[in-house]
């Protein structure tokens, strides 16, 4: 045998709001833990992707589409808005993609959403937190330990080294690297 | 524990046989044949060198890993297609990234045919692109911190110290300690005085 398989526990039951391409492949026992989403459709999946390992966070109105071809590895995708992964994209382990702050900015609103998720909270509704969409286009490949953060798009062909942190658009076809990740070349 | 004649580790949840290309010194500590799953290639263990679970060898038939005396590896991912070497005395913390190659190329479509190809050839990644791969050498006594990303071809000198969570893209001199993302010199350390042992 040339490749040997790690030992994978049988996926979760899929959600009803999840769609799934042909020939897509979904492995792991942690990727519908925190799925909350209420939309209709949740999230959508392409054909003939793998995804090994990811964990799938989505909030209430969350919404992801995934394209065709995709392969993920040990990711996690946190979505409050809305994610879209394009055609052919490669993210590495240990990536995260989040279209989400978490948490205010603003030291006075933390407060309140501190005690609005603590055991004290009394039903206080959390305020409002800022998310912005996240667009990852096609053929694009995300290197391993990388974070893709809130309102990013980044453009067709795109190359992110291991390690970056994405805080702003990448063009297409740029080579990133660092944390802010900064266009270093061209692929 | 060391490995035994058949190729098992004493106690390991793994029900399977460290691959033949890893060899290890009778003094040495691999936590799991796991650990090797993806091991192809040789790997090469010295005498006092461990290496902990949350580790993968991900090692193609051409790599070749070399782990040096009383190094520790506390949990690394490590791609491999043509050398990496980690000199003795190498202290490497959780969730370090070596690789000597991308493994995929940088033109988009080149990736994009690759993908393809993992999806009929039914494979748990995409592997085969004819991609360059550039030794990744860690001289002895470096210390890495967490989370640290090493890209392929970079050398890091002896002595040398890699501030967590940094990604070293460049080359690092000896006796310097070095962080961010991507990683640059902060200042030089003590170099030992002549003749005493580092």
């Amino acid at each position: 045998m040339s490749h040997v398989n790690p030992p994978n526990p049988p996926a979760e039951p899929i959600p009803p709001n999840v769609q799934v391409g042909s020939g897509t492949e979904i492995f792991g026992d942690k990727i519908f833990r925190r799925f909350f989403s209420e939309r209709e459709p949740a999230i959508v999946f392409g054909e003939n992707c793998y995804f090994d390992g990811v964990q799938l966070a989505l909030g209430k109105r969350a919404i992801v589409r995934v394209g065709n071809f995709v392969y993920a590895a040990n990711m996690i995708i946190l979505a409050e808005h809305e994610i879209q992964i394009g055609n052919h994209v490669f993210l590495g382990f240990n990536v995260a993609i989040a279209d989400t702050d978490f948490h205010p900015l603003d030291p006075a609103l933390r407060v309140q959403d501190a005690i609005a998720v603590s055991p004290v909270s009394g039903g206080r509704p959390r305020p409002v937190i800022a998310t912005a969409p996240v667009i990852i286009e096609d053929d694009v490949w995300i290197g391993p330990n990388s974070a893709i953060l809130k309102g990013v798009r980044i453009g067709a062909g795109a190359f992110i080294e291991p390690g970056s942190v994405v805080t702003k658009d990448v063009p297409p076809r740029a080579r990133v690297l660092g944390n802010p990740a900064q266009v270093i070349g061209q692929v | 524990m060391g490995l035994r004649p058949d190729r098992r580790i004493e106690g390991d949840w793994y029900d399977g046989p460290v691959p033949d290309g890893v060899s290890a010194h009778p003094e040495t500590h691999l936590d799991s044949a796991f650990i090797f799953a993806n091991v192809e290639g040789k790997v090469e263990f010295r005498r006092g060198s461990h290496v902990y679970s949350g580790s993968m060898f991900d090692v193609s038939p051409t790599g070749h890993v070399i782990v040096g005396e009383c190094a520790m590896l506390n949990g690394v991912y490590i791609v491999c297609d043509s050398r990496i070497v980690i000199g003795a005395y190498a202290t490497i913390s959780w969730n370090v990234v070596f690789m000597d190659t991308y493994r995929m190329p940088f033109a988009p479509e080149a990736r994009h045919k690759l993908l393809e190809q993992r999806f009929h050839e039914r494979a748990p990644q995409p592997k085969g692109a004819d991609v360059p791969s550039h030794p990744v050498v860690l001289g002895d006594n470096v210390w890495i911190g967490f989370d640290v990303c090493i890209l392929p071809g970079v050398t890091i000198g002896e002595g040398s110290v890699i501030g967590a969570r940094s990604v070293v893209a460049d080359d690092v001199p000896p006796y310097t300690i070095a962080a961010g993302n991507p990683a640059r010199p902060i200042r030089a350390v003590q170099r030992p005085a002549a003749g005493e042992r580092t």
